[in-house]
């Protein structure tokens, strides 16, 4: 094995790297949940565009849960921004090497994104000039949405195998790395995959609730709807991550398994929180959300502390050399605080205002 | 040197950032400059008890959301992608200066990004006043997104008291910064109108397209009178060689730099003689060659600041192939292929050495060059003997200003030279002026020509 790594810039971290390491994962989790409801919105949206050809319940899904997606395809790239960056600081000499290594395959992420957003765009605002055709403008955006997860899933793996890097180097012209099928890939694919299908489950659960006013009745078959998807996808994933866990190298899975009380007891809490998620569904969509977002918070702390492992032996972001930049860290903090605050207030305007029309009048 | 080379064929990568920023920049002013254009037309349509204005302004919302908040997000990301694949020494040395910068304009874009929902579909739906609020939150987040992203941009070509300081304060608030704000607000205000007068020009009531399409105008000619002003000032504050390099030291960026005033004149004068004193025959055609015109500048502009920052990427800091000039002394005395992690083999191979020089090329120069396509190697070394290949390599940076030394052992250089020369075997007519290195040249050159 020729193992070659980049070497850091000259270039001190501007924070410790637990600092860092805690935004990484923190933003993860605010963009994991606009993620989850896109790409398994997307395709909810695509099974319920075809069968709402001879269902008015999916019918008046689709039509009404397309409205919101572009908004959803919006956060999920703006809160993708931060945890990237953090990445690229902390991991930067693994992530742009893998990165380049798959350059074509990388790069292409912009523009399955760009026809992706624009095909929630057309698919949302045209679904009545598009009639039946609409489905197969939704299951072609599902379908790119899929690619760009896959190509996620590949250089995120890449980045934690340091020991192929030269061997893929070597083995192809740069940047024609495509990825790897091999079982921890996939694992790691489906495992993110089924997890997005119930969330979003739970979310059209969730936003039944506003529809109640307007059309009681198929609220309340929307809420059935999104809990029956959200339960049948979770219990999938006791398989995908029973999977996922197994095709772990034996040292990590040992960890997760009594060898590391702090890592089993993370794994166990997420697991009993879905749990718990599953049997509130039916009864409190509140507290099944909470439990859910518990669950997907534990499961982002759970992902780094797998790729600290799989890291240990070459790479340790604690070695960086730091120089603290506080005073534009606390700026940062302030305007963080401040910008909710303002995105915040506008929601509460939006939500408070009447609808009739008042802004034209 | 220190991450793998991506060369995609033909193009090379520095023309895929350039492709992806041109059009990211043409649609990321307007999405400051509309921002500003959408509250203050609204504000003039509750003011005149105009509500034709208000549907104009409700369905310009529509066109600036589908342009802005898809195509000027993505392409923002697509910048960010590209300059990782094709220069990822230099964006981590960017992100390690300015993460905090890049994390602030990373809360104003959630504000922007919620503001502009807000504000599309809240029209029917919010009070006239929360809504004109919500309109100049998002002017504001948008304006201050572009006030952090300009001063990182500024930074790569006056970096000024950072390369002594190291601190951020210094690096952000650097020399160009605040010209080049300047330039950039009178840029997006003038991009709102033209994009206004493309939605203007589709306006059925002849009589509120006259009124628009000749307001629209007027925000086209407001910013274009300042954008003049604001570039001297942002000249004025370049280093001396990258003025030097766009006033005629290097013809093609001589060229773009006039290209670009000729395109702004162009946007001018057509503006003003068009829907400013004529609105009645202003049309949809019309609209789109001025926007045609509009970003023709941006990308000769744009190209022209690029252009001018060469031989460096990070001025007075890093060459533009990454190599710091910190490191050019150890690099020179260890080599190239010792000091590069990605190539094929750390030693000059003595049965091969093309095959080395190859590796040099990737390391060293394929950056900025392709073999075939853009800023072709092959062209640019073509006619030309391996004396004169060695000498432009030898006094690279004096011959050329804009391009770094050749930084390398002199075995190394060989290789390189060996490499270059077979690319072209035709036989060679060019020979070097220079009367000592003809007559070095003379008892190597045998019918063999190319060896050693």
């Amino acid at each position: 094995m020729n193992l070659v790594i980049p070497g850091p810039v000259p270039v001190p971290l501007p924070a410790p790297a637990w600092l860092l390491q805690l935004l990484l994962v923190f933003t993860f989790i605010l963009h994991l949940l606009p993620m989850n409801l896109l790409m398994g919105g997307a395709a909810m949206l695509a099974v319920s565009s075809y069968v709402g050809r001879n269902n008015p319940h999916h019918r008046e899904l689709t039509r009404r849960a397309s409205r919101l997606m572009p908004p959803v395809v919006a956060f999920s790239i703006t809160l993708g921004v931060a945890p990237l960056l953090f990445l690229q600081l902390l991991y930067g000499q693994l992530f742009y090497t893998s990165s380049v290594l798959m350059a074509w395959a990388w790069l292409a992420v912009i523009l399955l994104l760009m026809l992706g957003y624009y095909g929630i765009y057309w698919f949302s605002m045209q679904q009545e000039e598009l009639g039946t055709r609409g489905f197969w403008v939704i299951l072609v955006t599902a379908i790119i949405f899929l690619h760009i997860m896959m190509i996620f899933v590949q250089n995120m793996s890449l980045l934690e195998r340091p020991q192929d890097f030269y061997s893929e180097f070597m083995a192809r012209s740069v940047g024609a790395y495509l990825g790897s099928l091999d079982a921890l890939t996939l694992a790691r694919f489906f495992h993110m995959l089924v997890a997005s299908f119930a969330v979003a489950g739970l979310g059209v659960a969730l936003v039944s609730g506003v529809w109640k006013g307007e059309a009681p009745e198929f609220a309340a078959w929307a809420r059935r709807y999104g809990v029956k998807w959200f339960l049948a996808w979770t219990g999938v994933q006791f398989l995908a991550g029973i999977w996922f866990l197994l095709e772990q190298p034996t040292g990590i899975r040992a960890r997760f398994l009594g060898g590391d009380r702090l890592a089993t007891a993370l794994l166990a809490l997420a697991i009993a929180l879905a749990v718990l998620a599953m049997l509130a569904a039916s009864r409190s969509l509140a507290a099944s959300c909470f439990a859910i977002v518990g669950t997907i918070s534990l499961m982002a702390v759970i992902r780094h502390l797998v790729r600290l492992e799989r890291l240990r032996s070459y790479f340790d972001a604690h070695t960086l050399p730091v120089e603290g930049q506080w005073v534009v860290f606390g700026i940062f903090a302030v305007l963080l605080v401040a910008g909710l605050a303002t995105v915040g207030w506008m929601l509460y305007k939006f939500f408070r205002a009447a609808s009739a029309p008042t802004a034209s009048a | 040197m220190n991450y793998p080379v991506w060369e995609p064929p033909m193009l090379g990568g520095g023309l895929i950032i350039g492709i992806i920023a041109v059009l990211h920049i043409f649609v990321s002013h307007f999405a400051v400059g509309g921002g500003l254009f959408l509250p203050l037309t609204e504000r003039k349509a509750y003011r005149e008890n105009n509500p034709a204005l208000l549907e104009y302004v409700k369905s310009h919302t529509k066109f600036f959301v589908l342009v802005v908040l898809v195509f000027g997000a993505v392409s923002g990301a697509g910048i960010w992608w590209s300059i990782g694949l094709v220069n990822p020494e230099a964006t981590a040395t960017l992100i390690h200066v300015f993460v905090w910068g890049w994390a602030i304009e990373w809360v104003f874009f959630i504000v922007e990004i919620a503001a502009a929902f807000i504000y599309y579909y809240g029209w029917d739906r919010m009070d006239a006043k929360t809504h004109l609020t919500v309109g100049w939150i998002y002017f504001v987040s948008a304006w201050m997104s572009l006030f952090v992203i300009n001063g990182i941009l500024a930074f790569m070509l006056t970096p000024g008291a950072w390369l002594e300081s190291r601190s951020f304060a210094a690096a952000f608030f650097n020399p160009s910064m605040l010209p080049s704000c300047v330039v950039r607000t009178a840029v997006s205000v003038a991009l709102a109108g033209v994009y206004g007068l493309v939605t203007a020009a589709a306006i059925r009531d002849v009589a509120l397209r006259m009124e628009v399409v000749r307001y629209a105008a007027k925000w086209v000619l407001a910013g274009t009178f300042v954008i003049p002003l604001g570039g001297v000032w942002y000249i004025a504050t370049l280093p001396q060689m990258a003025r030097e390099i766009s006033m005629g030291a290097a013809p093609a960026v001589t060229i773009f730099a006039g290209l670009s005033i000729f395109f702004s004149l162009l946007v001018v004068l057509f503006t003003f003689f068009g829907p400013y004193e004529h609105p009645r025959y202003f049309n949809l055609t019309s609209a789109f060659v001025i926007a045609i015109m509009a970003l023709s500048t941006t990308a000769v502009t744009e190209w022209v600041r690029e252009a001018v920052r060469k031989p460096y990427i990070i001025y007075d800091y890093m060459y533009a192939n990454t190599l710091r000039l910190d490191d050019v002394a150890r690099v020179r005395q260890k080599g190239i292929l010792r000091s590069a992690l990605w190539v094929r083999s750390h030693e000059v191979d003595p049965a091969n050495p093309a095959r080395s020089g190859e590796d040099i090329f990737r390391v060293q120069c394929a950056l900025c060059h392709t073999v075939d396509g853009y800023n072709s190697i092959r062209f640019a070394v073509k006619g030309w003997s391996r004396q004169m290949i060695d000498y432009q390599l030898l006094h690279l940076n004096e011959l050329k200003g804009f391009m770094p030394p050749f930084i390398g052992t002199e075995e190394e250089r060989a290789a390189l030279v060996k490499w270059l020369e077979e690319l072209n075997p035709q036989p060679r007519t060019l020979e070097p002026s220079y009367p000592g290195e003809k007559a070095r040249a003379a008892p190597q050159a045998g019918p063999g020509g190319a060896q050693r």
